[in-house]
């Protein structure tokens, strides 16, 4: 499945980017999606097999699921 | 969801700013400066008589963009009280964009509309921006953060929007002790009504489009993301062709309206700006909309920039046609090293990665 992440800061995008990198996970770093936040931080794009919970990473703010289409659908923590 | 914002709307965005920019000059506003958003807060911060030695007037353009981006936050429902991210350390930034604007006599939106009218001074300038914006990645790269905000109470996020409509107020009732420039930058103004609109407009458009000359370039270069630079290229367009129409345009150093030629100093301005606005998140323009926007940290660093611009007339920090002064070349050196400062005492080594990813 494919998940985009947004985060609070700057700095949180860029670690949970390394920590991907940590795990072999194909991740991008990219700015946020307009349709996503009115804010315009970075998000990390990323397949995984389970979402990350956010509340489990540092300044993760939200976790979207990517449809086939491109569609997003928030998951809850 | 669909995807609505192309790179189209981005250059439709560009060119509504550019226009606005257009309409502001042919009304009245001063020349290359139809619309910017350091030296518009310089004019207020003298209308309110905080500084006594620039220019003086309440400038509706600033009031319009504050409420046009709060109004179509709200309408959309993406107004959100958010604060808490470092503000004191946002205020001193703030402070320094602002002396290094007026420097170089402009933020980034006004170095493009210089750069439209033929003012080549801006073009030296623009090489410190990107410049500036570069230092600030390497930073953000290096791990800098001012850490995260929080939500607030609903009151935060309209507090800002209040002060505006109070602005308002005294610049229609105009009482004894609002200040008005009788001559100069300060006087050259278009109708109150028209200024208002246009900055409504270009408030609304900026936050829809999230339009940032320091996010934009920030893409650029990080993400090979080219679309909000087209927003530029629109802007520019958009008021060159206006000014090549209307004989306003005039290629050149010399003379420019309100610039000065000293070309280190054009850098040097703009590089603290640039290095400054990129570890604020984002350019005067879009601290405006994001204060607009509910942000409080955004509205403490538009009260540092009305610092910035009390601090930069009253000490004769700000540069003139004439060219800089001698305390603004040292107030450079003493905020380029503050900033400095900031970026090192905010960049934290990377944790080592906790937990899995997934």
């Amino acid at each position: 499945m494919e998940y985009l992440v947004t985060f609070h800061t700057h700095y949180g995008a860029m670690q949970f980017n390394k920590l991907c990198k940590a795990e072999r996970i194909a991740a991008k770093l990219m700015p946020v999606p307009r349709e996503l936040s009115a804010n315009c931080g970075i998000c990390v794009r990323f397949t995984a097999e389970v979402a990350p919970k956010p509340s489990e990473h540092e300044d993760m703010e939200y976790c979207y699921a990517v449809d086939e289409r491109g569609g997003y659908t928030k998951k809850e923590d | 969801m669909k995807k609505t914002w192309s790179k189209w709307s981005v250059i439709i965005a560009g060119v509504i700013v550019g226009l606005v920019a257009v309409g502001l000059g042919h009304y009245g506003n001063p020349g290359n400066m139809q619309l910017c958003i350091a030296c518009f807060i310089r004019d207020t911060t003298g209308g309110l008589g905080l500084q006594t030695a620039g220019p003086q007037y309440i400038r509706p353009e600033l009031i319009g963009i504050l409420l046009g981006a709060f109004i179509i936050s709200i309408v959309r429902k993406e107004h959100a009280p958010k604060g808490g991210s470092s503000p004191l350390t946002r205020f001193i930034l703030g402070v320094c964009v602002m002396v290094g604007a007026l420097i170089f006599l402009g933020c980034p939106l006004r170095m493009v509309l210089r750069i439209a009218g033929g003012d080549l001074n801006a073009v030296v300038g623009l090489i410190g921006f990107v410049g500036g914006i570069l230092t600030g990645i390497v930073f953000l790269n290096k791990g800098f953060s001012l850490k995260r905000n929080y939500d607030q109470p609903a009151i935060e996020g309209v507090a800002f929007p209040a002060i505006n409509v109070l602005l308002l107020i005294l610049l229609v009732a105009a009482p004894a002790f609002i200040f008005f420039s009788e001559k100069g930058p300060g006087a050259m103004k278009a109708p109150i009504l028209i200024s208002l609109a246009g900055g409504l407009i270009v408030g609304a458009v900026a936050q829809r489009s999230r339009l940032c000359f320091v996010s934009g370039t920030r893409d650029a270069v990080l993400f090979k993301d080219f679309g909000m630079l087209l927003c530029y290229a629109a802007i520019c367009v958009v008021v060159l062709v206006a000014n090549l129409i209307s004989g306003k345009f005039k290629l050149g150093f010399a003379e420019q309206p309100i610039a000065h030629t000293e070309w280190l100093w054009n850098i040097l301005g703009l590089y603290l700006v640039g290095f400054g606005s990129t570890l604020l998140g984002g350019c005067p323009m879009r601290q405006m909309i994001l204060a607009g926007s509910g942000n409080s940290d955004s509205a403490i660093t538009v009260l540092g920039f009305v610092a910035g611009a009390a601090i930069s007339h009253n000490f004769g920090l700000a540069s003139s046609a004439a060219g800089t002064t001698a305390n603004g070349r040292v107030a450079f050196v003493i905020c380029v090293a503050v900033v400095f400062i900031i970026a090192f005492c905010n960049t934290k080594k990377s944790s080592s990665a906790k937990g899995a990813a997934a």
